[in-house]
């Protein structure tokens, strides 16, 4: 929210305001919202006014003497002279973790490698040294026939081999990789690359309206856990009071858990509201 | 649960200790830097070494520990040098040099003796050196230990002062664990084969009466300081790299994965880069924390049970503080006790 003046015209009155920027402001409404108005110069000298509405929680907590005066501890090594607060480049906030202390059951299947585990419709697979129908990596008679294998690799008819996806498939067995450098991509249990946030559009999401504005994340999550295993909930909340718009966005780890729970819950009765779901349309695909 | 990611290292990290108070935490890294931070907001509170000349360490900072009262730190380094610091100014008090990497330091009770395990190299054997701190003046520290022990057998990976400040035990590369007098330097008890793979991790419980190692094997066990009398049995899939005993809740936490040399040919997903929560009782997994992706070389958790924290290969520091559902769970229902928070 930056609102630019124009540029001066007149040479005389430029310098002087240069130096005079007006002094910051702060006011506090009865909603108990701060509005900080400072002003600073852009690149060309001209004036910016900045106005920031914010709203201030106090936190109090009790520590001990010890630890309040290490509290004002002057930064040294690397960080010395920094003002005091977290540096962007140091510290960063992540994402919501949901952890829940729960026995873990023994009996759910390890999460299964989804390529490894497929089975590769319609491609025969081709051993090179027995023609067995493995690959070539698991060749159990390996060590006899890779001998044989080599002495006459340079002769041999290479057509089978040469399909590329059964080529690009084999060091995903997880046998062969043999130290080298795999990209993440194809690495085994991996599917795309990963990265340390999860990319929050490939999960199937749902969208609740007309949700009771009492409910928070913990109590939407509880609602939608039961049809399958839960990526992230996000309540949408006035920016300033914070209160809760009734409106929530649910994403599930599949799309079968998502589809029943729209079976399920659209037209649910939920804290005297009845709910409305629907699948979220992406920012883009919106009219 | 909102983590805090502390990204002040280039390499992976070693070592993570929180202070008494458990409102600062020390991480050692592969980049010779070891950092102080605020637990509150993650903020830095500043660096040990990482500026030329002002007498940081020059190689792979193995072990870190701090004294009760936070006034000093010890670290110990792949440069062959173990080094005293100064908290609250991050000065270089004192440096001590041996003829190979000291993997492993710790402070007693008493805050006035120091250990440190120097690694088993070029002919050199494992020696364990207990040495006094004079804690009125600082930069005179004698150089002469009060008592030295050569380890014949398999080399120490871990160590500290149990029970009180009259022994210490020690975790092997073997997968023993022994009790040595610190007056005399004997070895007054082991176990033999309390794993079977190397020791990576040992630390002690809130009251001082039992210990967990973690261990190459995929287990961690509880021992009594004691006897050194095997207690409990935690079975993983993986290997493990650190464990340590929550406060307030019936919870150990494991953290562990892969090897690193292998972690560039998995993925995070298969690769069980999770921090565990076991119940320590009852001997059953009740919870993972993901995040990381690299597997994690050292956990830490808050003296008073509020947070834990994790570091990794990844070079990342974690730091979680338990949502309140944390303190009322009973994951056994009935059989556990009401809990008041």
């Amino acid at each position: 929210m930056a609102a630019a003046r124009p540029l001066k015209t007149d040479w005389a009155a430029d310098d002087v305001d240069a130096d005079e920027l007006p002094a910051p402001s702060e006011t506090t409404d009865a909603d108990g919202i701060t509005t900080i108005i400072t002003w600073r110069l852009d690149e060309q000298d001209r004036k910016v006014k900045v106005t920031r509405r914010v709203r201030r929680r106090i936190q109090t907590q009790i520590v001990s003497h010890s630890v309040a005066e290490r509290k004002h501890w002057a930064k040294f090594g690397l960080d010395k002279g920094k003002p005091s607060g977290p540096d962007r480049k140091t510290t960063i906030v992540g994402e919501n973790l949901h952890f829940r202390i729960a026995p873990v059951s023994k009996a759910e299947p390890e999460a299964a490698d989804p390529i490894a585990a497929k089975p590769l419709a319609g491609k025969a697979v081709v051993c090179r040294l027995c023609q067995g129908a493995h690959f070539t990596a698991k060749c159990p008679f390996k060590e006899q026939l890779a001998v044989v294998d080599s002495l006459n690799a340079d002769g041999m008819d290479d057509g089978q081999e040469d399909d590329p996806s059964a080529g690009g498939l084999a060091p995903r067995g997880g046998t062969s990789t043999g130290g080298k450098y795999v990209p993440p991509g194809q690495r085994a249990g991996g599917g795309a690359g990963e990265s340390m946030f999860r990319n929050r559009d490939d999960l199937p999401t749902l969208r609740i309206t007309s949700l009771s504005v009492d409910a928070d994340e913990d109590d939407v999550r509880d609602l939608f856990a039961k049809f399958g295993r839960i990526g992230r909930v996000s309540v949408v909340r006035d920016r300033e009071t914070r209160e809760s718009k009734g409106l929530a966005f649910v994403s599930f780890e599949e799309k079968k858990a998502a589809e029943l729970a729209i079976q399920k819950m659209n037209g649910h009765g939920y804290d005297s509201l009845i709910l409305n779901v629907a699948w979220s349309q992406p920012r883009g695909d919106r009219p | 649960m909102k983590p805090i990611i502390l990204q002040g290292h280039e390499r992976s990290l070693t070592q993570i200790v929180f202070n008494a108070e458990g409102d600062l935490l020390f991480s050692a890294s592969k980049d010779s830097v070891v950092n102080a931070w605020y637990t509150s907001n993650g903020e830095r509170l500043g660096t040990f070494g990482g500026i030329k000349g002002d007498g940081g360490h020059n190689g792979t900072v193995w072990t870190v520990a701090v004294d009760s009262q936070s006034r000093f730190l010890v670290t110990g380094a792949a440069d062959n040098t173990m080094k005293l610091w100064d908290i609250s100014t991050g000065k270089c008090l004192r440096t001590w040099e041996f003829l190979t990497a000291v993997k492993r330091v710790a402070w007693n009770e008493d805050d006035d003796t120091i250990l440190s395990i120097t690694e088993q190299r070029q002919g050199q054997p494992s020696v364990i050196r207990i040495f006094p701190i004079n804690r009125e003046d600082p930069t005179s520290q004698t150089d002469t230990p009060l008592t030295e022990m050569r380890l014949t057998g398999s080399k120490a990976t871990v160590a500290l002062f149990a029970p009180v400040s009259d022994y210490v035990i020690t975790g092997h590369e073997s997968g023993k664990v022994a009790k040595y007098d610190v007056k005399t330097g004997e070895e007054v008890n082991f176990v033999d084969d309390a794993h079977r793979g190397e020791i990576t991790d040992i630390q002690l419980s809130p009251d001082g009466t039992y210990f967990i190692t973690s261990s190459k094997d995929k287990t961690a066990r509880l021992f009594d300081s004691e006897t050194l009398e095997e207690m409990k049995v935690y079975t993983t899939e993986t290997p493990l790299n650190s464990a340590c005993i929550a406060p307030l809740r019936p919870y150990i936490i494991l953290g562990g994965g892969q090897d690193a040399m292998s972690v560039t040919t998995t993925s995070s997903r298969a690769g069980k880069f999770e921090s565990r929560f076991w119940h320590k009782l009852f001997e059953e997994e009740v919870g993972r924390v993901k995040g990381h992706f690299g597997p994690i070389n050292t956990l830490a958790v808050h003296p008073q049970g509020r947070a834990y924290a994790s570091g990794a290969e990844d070079g990342f520091v974690r730091v979680h503080w338990f949502d309140e559902s944390y303190f009322r769970s009973r994951p056994f229902g009935d059989l556990e006790p009401e809990v008041e928070v």
